[in-house]
């Protein structure tokens, strides 16, 4: 057990280096930062100066070690454009993103999971058609395009909802949240809507189609003979056993949905880390790409490793050590 | 919002201040930083200019007017400028303004530090005459000098020595890239980078404050739809720019408003003057064609600008003859006719020229810099191609494009200048200018362009006295740059804002947004 622990933990490191080598190598694409820093009044000596200051004069494995070495103290430099520690400044934006992408989970959870059992349950139904029907555009619809229909619908026809922002926080300890004003709630319907869209639709069809699957078992045929009623037949017996898969599923996209939270926030001009690393790549803010892209990496490595570890825990079939033919 | 403030004032049994208003507005680029001397940048000299003031401040028309300097009077016979200081003045928090804090704010601005520096380059030295008088001395005659520095804001000396801000800190920041202490009309209250800067009037400003409000709150929106949106809910009262295809929609919207202007901004071409060879041709690869002032004519008369104003800029833009804007100080009256439209005439010239049937070549252009810049080049591909100048477009982000222009990887670029100065001295000082580091002269010039008796009239301009001999000398300029066609320039940028139909405010052509102008009715 604590070898194959070792190993994954191993394998997950690795993986962080080669993600930060490749996203290191890319900002070199990206252009200049230096023209953004500098006025139009500059020198050719300004330009040397300053590209001399900020060490991108060095060469490329040069860069990239030192990046590294002060990443594992925690350290992820100055932004270019804020002039501040980009640690600062992640840690002033995290909350915001966070707060939406826990939104779109739960409502992509709670109503996906809901219209799931309810097209299974009247599969031939005219309503449960509609529903599949329609949940093809929130999957086919490109999220961009989502967000603006909703500005146009809710905000500037209906004026019922904020177009854009994250209305009024407040400070809790170092988390500055959205959930304790009337503003702050109202400007997360729209975003986190357009956020969650897509995975509630996955969600829907997979527990759609496991429903369909479970109905379908002996027990559950068993479980009507007994003359139970229909409602705890299929929400005692058949959902319990639906979701297995589901929650998996669920706990796999949550990484998305923090990394797909970059079209959300740049639509609804929201403040948070997608946001922040857009305007990073317009402005060639290279320690605060860096640091946003490792930390996304972390992340997906991390739940990754969760839920292998999780399996692996379940499954006696994975403990490749322990098989022995008896 | 405005309404609230009302409502308010009614449930608290009192009656509402007259007209005040609170005031939310957008702009695509959050300023950088809130040290006025650390970003050359016109988010952030725009900003700032309603919480720091300088010297001289410009006035709707963009003419100087005193601000923190009640007058100014050469020195001698133009050794240097002297400005007398307004008394009574003080900063947001509360110290006084003398001329110690005018002697810091140079130190400040002219070092190497500081993004602002090349703005003291003609200072030899600044000496405090007594504590309302300060000499600048200019080590050649200066006349536009004090035109010059309507942008360097002065700050506290003893606020920045307490804070450790005496130099701006571009790479790092310091206490005065967040904080702020002015003297301007408005202080910053809350400032949180890329999330929303509030504004509040100082009630201790010298000048008698024209505008209603009582609070301002900038938020950066960079999606330009969502800016439209944001205006036609009512979010913002403001918003700056507003896309070219939507002003249509919105002038025919009665609860809104569009402010419609010309900016500083000159739209051109740029040509390889000093290179060998085209580097991105196929037919012709052993000469470079754009060394030819007939083929760089040829050029202007086939780009229809006419024609590109009124399908991609929708008729928001207006033709230009040469480097500035008519808006200018030192514009050419004399040379105000450009290049007439005339294919017939552009494949006369290339025919001459020894290129009867044209040649391909690579046009870079930038696709996030100008309001629609890459829509504009490709019409002027399409336009090239008709008298046989077959262009590959290459179009990039700027912070991918400046780099390329450097390292001279074109045939042909776009390029846009506003000048600083807003005068006629200034793109001639980076763009006409044969380059040169040491001096600090065409740092701009990429296609190396080069003429003798510009780089000799070049510091005759600049130390010129009477307006007269000084605007023969730019005219002069302007005729030679346009018998070469150094650059090919095509039309000046427009300024488009959007406003609730309820608020005054005006509009200047550096783009500034001034505060102290608007009122919400």
């Amino acid at each position: 057990m604590l070898a194959f622990v070792i190993q994954r933990v191993i394998q997950s490191a690795l993986v962080l280096l080669v993600v930060g080598l490749v996203a290191f190598s890319m900002f070199r694409f990206v252009g200049d930062p230096i023209d953004n820093m500098l006025g139009q009044e500059r020198t050719q000596a300004d330009i040397d100066r300053l590209r001399s200051q900020l060490g991108l004069d060095q060469p490329f494995p040069v860069q990239y070690v030192k990046f590294l070495g002060n990443a594992v103290q925690g350290n992820f430099g100055v932004s270019y454009r804020q002039g501040r520690p980009v640690a600062d400044i992640l840690l002033e934006r995290a909350p915001a993103t966070l707060e939406l992408a826990a939104v779109s989970g739960f409502l992509a959870i709670l109503i996906g999971i809901g219209l799931g059992v309810f097209t299974a349950i009247r599969r031939e139904g005219f309503a449960a058609n509609a529903i599949m029907s329609l949940s093809l555009i929130g999957v086919s619809l490109p999220t961009f395009l989502i967000g603006i229909l909703l500005i146009y619908l809710f905000s500037v026809e209906l004026g019922w909802l904020p177009s854009f922002g994250r209305g009024d926080t407040v400070r809790v300890g170092g988390w500055s949240t959205g959930f304790l004003t009337e503003s702050g709630l109202k400007a997360l319907i729209l975003p986190s809507i357009t956020l969650g869209l897509y995975q509630m639709t996955l969600i829907m069809r997979l527990v759609r189609s496991e429903m369909l699957e479970v109905l379908r078992q002996d027990y559950i045929r068993f479980a009507r003979a007994r003359g139970l009623r229909e409602r705890a037949v299929n929400f005692r017996h058949a959902l319990k056993n639906t979701l297995v898969p589901v929650i998996t599923v669920t706990g796999l996209q949550l990484g998305s949905i923090i990394a797909f939270a970059i079209i959300t926030e740049t639509v609804f001009q929201w403040p948070g880390v997608g946001l922040l690393f857009i305007n990073a790549i317009q402005f060639v803010d290279i320690p605060v790409m860096a640091a946003y892209l490792m930390l996304i990496s972390v992340m997906f490595v991390g739940i990754n490793l969760v839920v292998d570890l999780l399996y692996f825990s379940i499954d006696p079939r994975l403990r490749a050590d322990r098989t022995k033919a008896h | 919002m405005p309404r609230l403030t009302t409502v308010l004032a009614l449930c608290l049994g009192m009656a509402a201040p007259a007209q005040a208003a609170e005031f939310t507005w957008a702009e695509t680029t959050d300023p950088q930083t809130m040290d006025p001397h650390a970003v050359n940048s016109t988010p952030v000299l725009g900003f700032l200019n309603n919480v720091y003031e300088g010297l001289v401040r410009r006035n709707k028309d963009m003419e100087i007017e005193p601000a923190l300097a009640t007058s100014w009077e050469p020195i001698g016979e133009g050794d240097g400028w002297r400005f007398t200081l307004r008394e009574g003045v003080t900063f947001h928090d509360g110290s006084d303004f003398t001329a110690q804090d005018v002697l810091f704010s140079y130190q400040r601005a002219s070092s190497e530090q500081a993004d602002t520096a090349s703005w003291f380059a003609p200072v030899s030295e600044v000496n405090v005459v007594d504590d309302y008088t300060v000499d600048i001395m200019t080590t050649a005659p200066n006349p536009i000098f004090p035109d010059s520095i309507a942008n360097w804001m002065i700050l506290d000396s003893g606020w920045a020595e307490a804070n450790n801000a005496t130099r701006p800190d571009k790479e790092a920041g310091n206490h005065a890239t967040l904080n702020t202490n002015g003297t301007g009309p408005f202080r910053v209250t809350a400032r949180e980078p890329g999330l929303r800067t509030v504004l509040e009037p100082f009630e201790g400003w010298w000048d008698e404050a024209a505008h209603n409000i009582t609070r301002a709150e900038l938020t950066p929106i960079q999606n330009p739809a969502t800016a439209v949106a944001a205006l036609l809910s009512g979010d913002v009262d403001f918003i700056n720019p507003v896309p070219i295809q939507d002003t249509e929609r919105l002038k025919q919207n009665p609860d809104v408003k569009v402010i419609q202007g010309i900016e500083a901004r000159v739209i051109m071409l740029g040509f390889p003057h000093e290179a060998e060879t085209l580097k991105f041709s196929e037919d012709v690869t052993d000469a470079n064609p754009f060394a030819d002032a007939r083929v760089r004519r040829a050029v202007a008369h086939a780009v229809n600008v006419p024609a590109i104003l009124r399908t991609t800029m929708r008729g928001n833009a207006e033709e230009v003859s040469q480097l500035v804007s008519p808006a200018m100080r030192g514009y050419s009256d004399a040379n105000a006719a450009r290049p007439a439209y005339d294919p017939d005439q552009a494949r006369a010239l290339l025919a001459e020229a020894g290129y009867p049937d044209g040649f391909s070549f690579g046009l870079k252009c930038t696709n996030d810099r100008y309001l629609n810049d890459e829509s504009v080049c490709q019409a002027i591909t399409g336009m090239l191609a008709q008298v046989g100048l077959r262009a590959t477009l290459d179009a990039m982000p700027v912070q991918n494009y400046w780099p390329e222009l450097r390292a001279d990887n074109y045939d042909m670029f776009l390029l846009g200048w506003s000048p600083g100065t807003f005068d006629a001295e200034h793109p001639i000082r980076f763009l006409a200018a044969t380059p040169d580091e040491e001096a600090r002269l065409g740092s701009w010039n990429f296609g190396g362009y080069s003429s003798a008796r510009i780089d000799e009239l070049l510091p005759l301009i600049q130390s010129e006295i009477d307006e007269t001999r000084r605007q023969a000398m730019l005219d002069e300029v302007a005729q030679i740059l346009q018998d070469d066609m150094a650059y090919v320039p095509l039309y000046v940028q427009p300024l488009i804002w959007g406003a609730q139909a309820n608020i005054d405010l005006t509009q200047r052509p550096d783009n500034f947004f001034i505060l102290r102008w608007v009122t919400v009715n």
